[in-house]
């Protein structure tokens, strides 16, 4: 089938639901879909047109420096060179911004750059601590997936079907990070492949949403026979592996229920056990009597005892072997989900058949663990599942323009309100037209004028954005590291661990890794919710690593800088060119201009113009 | 009557900021009150009570200190090993081997030998210990330090209201203006806080920066310049203010820094003290080593020998400065270890029974609240848990419990979440 044909099925299908605001602003019917230009044509055209009604004039397209420092950070996460900054301003070639786009997609730091965002979006929220020594595996398995395009849904089902081992197999990473735990599983490919926060049905109807409860538990469903284990030691260190777990076959209980698991069923009725091995018949279980039935149980039957032996008496009752606390890990094996029963929190609770709540799709009962997930991802990313490909436009949107249709990025779905919501439709559909092709979906953004726009003040009375403008963002660590070590002109920053934050984190000890743990943040928060912290304003402030390179004497850039520009002006230019990509304005210009005479020392008066540079909001953020 | 709303009720494009929505409405609603409960007198009280100057100290003992081996000793019984009990200055009251200071001072430390929890796991338990929530994917919370400290850290001090002497749990939802701030190795001064140029050079420095932002603010940057200048004059208050030198414990005399001990403990000990002096909230030493599994009679001795000058010369140092009155100091750990010794002498996690020491702050000293039965597998009477031993605490340093802090999901938390308060810690 052509692309044009599939889009036109798409949009019958998905359109139906999505365009029935039933406002005049409506795509084009004969958009060629396959085309990057033609679609961030149009999106423009669907966002001017609101913008007319609304009597909002929209900003200027940014001069080439501010788009240049932008988009190579967006797409490689780093920032321009001066030489790459003046050669763009001088480049006559009319294409030189879809170029230059282009040569982005094309490096390896594209592919590293949004690596280390998906990194930060699982890890951030991770519930087992330990998985963060696999955060860098699972780096490495994302940074190969972005570089060869793989498209969307091929890494979703990876990540959601993934077996194997922590450290070698990147894809494992989500269910490391929650340790194999179903719930938290359920919770996290909703939140993230999705932006869907069901898990607040977890212990009730979603109070502002629609899912209900059971709903939560039957996308949970999916997920019981997910394990997490230990592996055997291999060269002295242990690991761990991400299995399946195979239920242990289990007779016919009085329920009738054949796939209950045996254990919970000792538990929850001990009387069936007790009756069946009870030889005197003093509704007592003894370690003689149990040992004559079943040797295997005889072992464990001493540490029952010592928890659950209430009355010391050295046998059990049916009383006292329903108030054993359960292991901690025992969801682990279970083959099931249960929904646990609120009245009776110490109850097995109700068995869960797997269903995927978007579409209601129900899949055969019984099946066994890679035969679920595999269900499920594919239900997730059917086009039939309009909210997988919002998601993620909505998340590469966002991050690239500083607000996205829906805010916070990992809370949309049918009953938020999103902005534009015919151009977030029209990318979605033209995203899955392209068949999840993730390039395809940068480029498009890239290309709009919407995110070529300069950035503008934005008064707090504006509530929803409306993309007239850009806005300011603040770096990632990751970029903000790249964008330190380039201007300084070191390969990293080294020493130890600055100020380390508060959170207990752990993982990646290199030279970035511990910079990360002082400047990173859930890449899922939205801007409004991200200001600066005292720890990182004192790194930038006084860390002796960036006095050191601060200086305008010794092998420092500063100091090369100022030899090979001994004209003060040309200086300050160069460095600003340095620092921020850009030029300084006439004024900046006459500031430094007055700062070096006022201080009367060249090299101290451009260590402190450096100093400000760096330490500037500017140069932390995206502009 | 006067009311101190946050002054930074910030209404961005997301509408009015959901963490200060509560503090508003229940500031309008209090106006129209004619009888106050008692959450709203509490609230109505919250500038008297920031000027009241209640701090709490966190003793963490990481790893799970055993009981046996602490306040809960078992001589002469086959659980109870080797350890041998001693005297302390409580008659009746006696604690294990190895814990002279602490026993000194027992008058002012009530020991709570019927602490019972789930979480067996460090990490959870230290999540749990710390926050009073067990972790999940979706919300992080703060831990209870940073909750208080929000409540009753007084405002605009130049100095980190939360400080943690080695790692813990953070702000969670609460953001950054409770974030602990981290002082890996006690003794020296934390990283970056010294200014590498003279202050008269910083000043200049900062100066620059504020007239080079105009350029940044005019384009478009206007928030993020005025957020950003927030954060900078905050950070150089602190490293230019003479508090700083809190940090600095050489400042002390040798023979004060001799009886808290030169271990990293005995020094973070020392240091809480003077941060509490400067006008810290909260403030958490770690000692680490409790997790023995194997050896555990050697190395609890160890671990005693180090934290035993630390937390009873703590205690007495606070009391001489008269600063006991209004500091509250907790000791414990993720969790207690089994009471049955496994074939390497060592103990294994065990939540389901273990012990906490709690003192200051008007917690009533020189008792044993609960007790475990003879052979340590479980409490015996007055089970004491996580959230009835916050709720005390709430209670002593004027906090209330149940007061609700929202979610970045809208969804309001209680400070803490359920729980009793123990009306014998109360005095």
């Amino acid at each position: 089938m052509s692309i044009a044909k599939v889009t036109a099925t798409l949009l019958l299908v998905v359109g139906s639901v999505s365009f029935s605001r039933g406002d005049d602003v409506t795509p084009k019917a004969d958009l060629d879909m396959g085309n990057s230009a033609a679609v961030a044509a149009e999106v423009d055209r669907l966002i001017d047109e609101e913008l007319r009604k609304g009597g909002l004039a929209p900003a200027a397209l940014t001069k080439d420096e501010d788009f240049l420092r932008r988009v190579t950070l967006d797409l490689a996460g780093s920032v321009p060179s001066p030489k790459e900054v003046t050669l763009f301003g001088l480049t006559q070639d009319e294409n030189k911004r879809e170029a230059q786009i282009e040569r982005l997609l094309l490096s390896d730091e594209y592919a590293e750059n949004w690596a280390r965002y998906w990194r930060d979006v699982v890890f951030y929220r991770a519930t087992e601590m330990r998985s963060r020594a696999a955060a860098p595996t699972f780096e490495n398995w994302m940074a190969e997936k972005f570089k060869a395009n793989a498209s969307w849904d091929t890494i979703a089902t990876e990540i959601i079907t993934a077996t194997g081992d922590v450290q070698t197999d990147g894809q494992t990473a989500l269910i490391f990070a929650h340790m194999g735990e179903t719930e938290e599983i359920a919770a996290e490919v909703s939140r993230i492949f999705m932006g869907i926060q069901i898990q607040c049905a977890n212990c009730h109807d979603h109070p502002s949403d629609q899912w209900k409860r059971q709903q939560f538990h039957e996308l949970a469903a999916f997920f019981p026979r997910v394990n997490v284990r230990r592996k055997p030691k291999t060269d002295g260190k242990a690991g761990f592996e991400v299995v399946s777990f195979t239920p242990p076959r289990v007779g016919n209980n009085q329920n009738g229920n054949k796939n209950a698991n045996g254990r919970q069923a000792f538990f929850d009725n001990p009387e069936v056990l007790i009756n069946r091995l009870d030889k005197n018949n003093d509704k007592l279980l003894s370690k003689d009597e149990v040992t004559a039935a079943n040797k295997q149980l005889a072992r464990l039957f001493d540490r029952l005892l010592e928890r659950g032996d209430e009355n010391k008496d050295g046998k059990l009752s049916a009383d006292e072997i329903k108030k054993i606390p359960p292991p901690n890990n025992q969801r682990r094996t279970q083959a099931e989900h249960f929904m646990p029963d609120l009245n009776n929190p110490g109850s097995q609770g109700k068995r869960m058949d797997p269903v995927f709540f978007v579409s209601s799709s129900k899949i055969k009962t019984e099946l066994g663990d890679l035969e679920r997930r595999n269900e499920l991802a594919s239900h997730l990313t059917s086009v039939d599942n309009p909210w997988f490909a919002k998601a993620f436009v909505n998340r590469v949107w966002s991050e690239m323009l500083g607000e996205g249709f829906y805010t916070p990025v990992d809370d949309i779905g049918p009953s938020r309100q999103a902005s534009y919501p015919e151009v977030l439709d029209l990318l979605s559909n033209a995203f899955i037209a392209n068949k999840y092709d993730v390039k395809w979906l940068f480029r498009t953004v890239a290309l709009t004028q919407t995110y070529q726009r300069e950035i503008r003040a934005q008064s707090a009375a504006d509530l929803t954005p409306t993309f007239a403008a850009s806005t300011p963002m603040r770096l990632r660590a990751d970029q903000l590291y790249s964008a330190i070590t380039d201007v300084l002109g070191i390969d990293q920053i080294g020493g130890r661990a600055q100020q380390a934050r508060g959170a207990l984190r752990g993982g990646d000890r290199s030279p970035r890794g511990m910079f990360n743990e002082l400047f990173g943040f859930d890449p899922s928060t939205p801007q409004d919710d991200l200001v600066g912290e005292v720890p990182q304003a004192l790194f930038m402030m006084n860390s002796p690593i960036l006095n050191n390179l601060n200086r305008a004497e010794g092998r420092t850039r500063l100091a090369q800088l100022l030899k090979e520009y001994p004209e003060d002006k040309d200086a300050v230019i160069e460095l600003y060119l340095l620092v921020l990509s850009r030029e300084p304005s006439a004024s900046e210009l006459s500031i430094c201009e007055e700062f070096i005479k006022e201080t009367g020392e060249r090299g101290e008066a451009f260590e402190d113009i450096q100093w400000s540079l760096i330490n500037s909001s500017e140069f932390l953020s995206k502009r | 009557m006067s009311f101190s709303v946050q002054h930074d009720v910030r209404v961005h494009r997301q509408g009015i900021d959901r963490r200060c929505f509560l503090r508003q409405t229940s500031a309008a609603g209090l106006a129209s009150f004619g009888a106050l409960s008692f959450r709203d007198a509490l609230n109505a009280r919250a500038e008297e009570i920031q000027q009241a100057g209640y701090s709490v100290i966190l003793l963490w003992m990481q790893g799970g200190p055993s009981q046996f081996e602490t306040f809960d000793p078992k001589p002469d019984t086959a659980n109870g090993g080797p350890t041998k009990a001693i005297s302390t200055a409580v008659s009746g009251i006696q604690i294990a081997q190895g814990w002279n200071k602490v026993a000194g001072v027992m008058n002012d430390i009530s020991l709570i030998r019927s602490m019972t929890n789930k979480e067996g796991q460090h990490a959870r338990a230290t999540y749990q210990m710390h926050t009073g929530y067990v972790p999940t994917g979706t919300v992080k919370h703060p831990s209870f330090g940073c909750a208080i400290a929000k409540e009753i850290a007084p405002e605009d001090l130049a100095f980190p209201s939360v400080v943690a002497v080695g790692r813990t749990v953070g702000a969670g939802f609460l953001g950054v203006d409770y974030e602990p701030f981290v002082v890996p190795r006690p003794g020296e001064m934390p990283g970056n806080v010294t200014v590498p140029v003279p202050a008269n050079r910083l000043n200049r420095r900062l100066g620059l920066l504020d007239r080079l932002e105009g350029e940044f603010a005019g384009r478009g940057g206007e928030n993020v310049v005025s957020s950003h200048k927030k954060l900078y004059d905050k950070t150089a208050k602190m490293v230019l203010s003479p508090k700083v030198s809190a940090f600095d414990i050489e400042q002390e005399s040798q023979s004060l820094r001799d009886q808290y001990g030169n271990s990293n403990f005995g020094k973070g000990c020392l240091l809480a003290r003077r941060l509490v002096e400067a006008g810290s909230t909260f403030v958490e030493v770690a000692a680490n080593g409790w997790d023995t599994h194997q050896d555990n009679f050697t190395r609890t001795g160890n671990n005693a020998a180090q934290v035993d000058p630390g937390f009873g010369t703590l205690i007495a140092d606070l009391k001489d400065r008269g600063m006991l009155d209004r500091t509250l100091v907790l000791w414990m750990g993720e969790f207690g270890r089994t009471p049955k010794i496994n074939p390497r002498t060592g103990r294994d996690h065990y939540p389901r029974c273990f012990n906490a020491a709690i003192a200051g702050a008007g917690i009533k000293g020189g008792q044993v609240i609960g007790s475990s039965t003879d052979d340590g597998t479980t409490v015996k009477d007055h089970p004491v848990s996580v959230l009835d031993l916050f709720s005390t605490i709430c209670q002593t340093v004027k906090v209330n419990p149940a007061k609700e802090n929202i979610s970045p999901l809208g969804r309001p938390m209680k400070i803490v979440d359920g729980g009793t308060a123990i009306p014998e810690l109360i005095g």
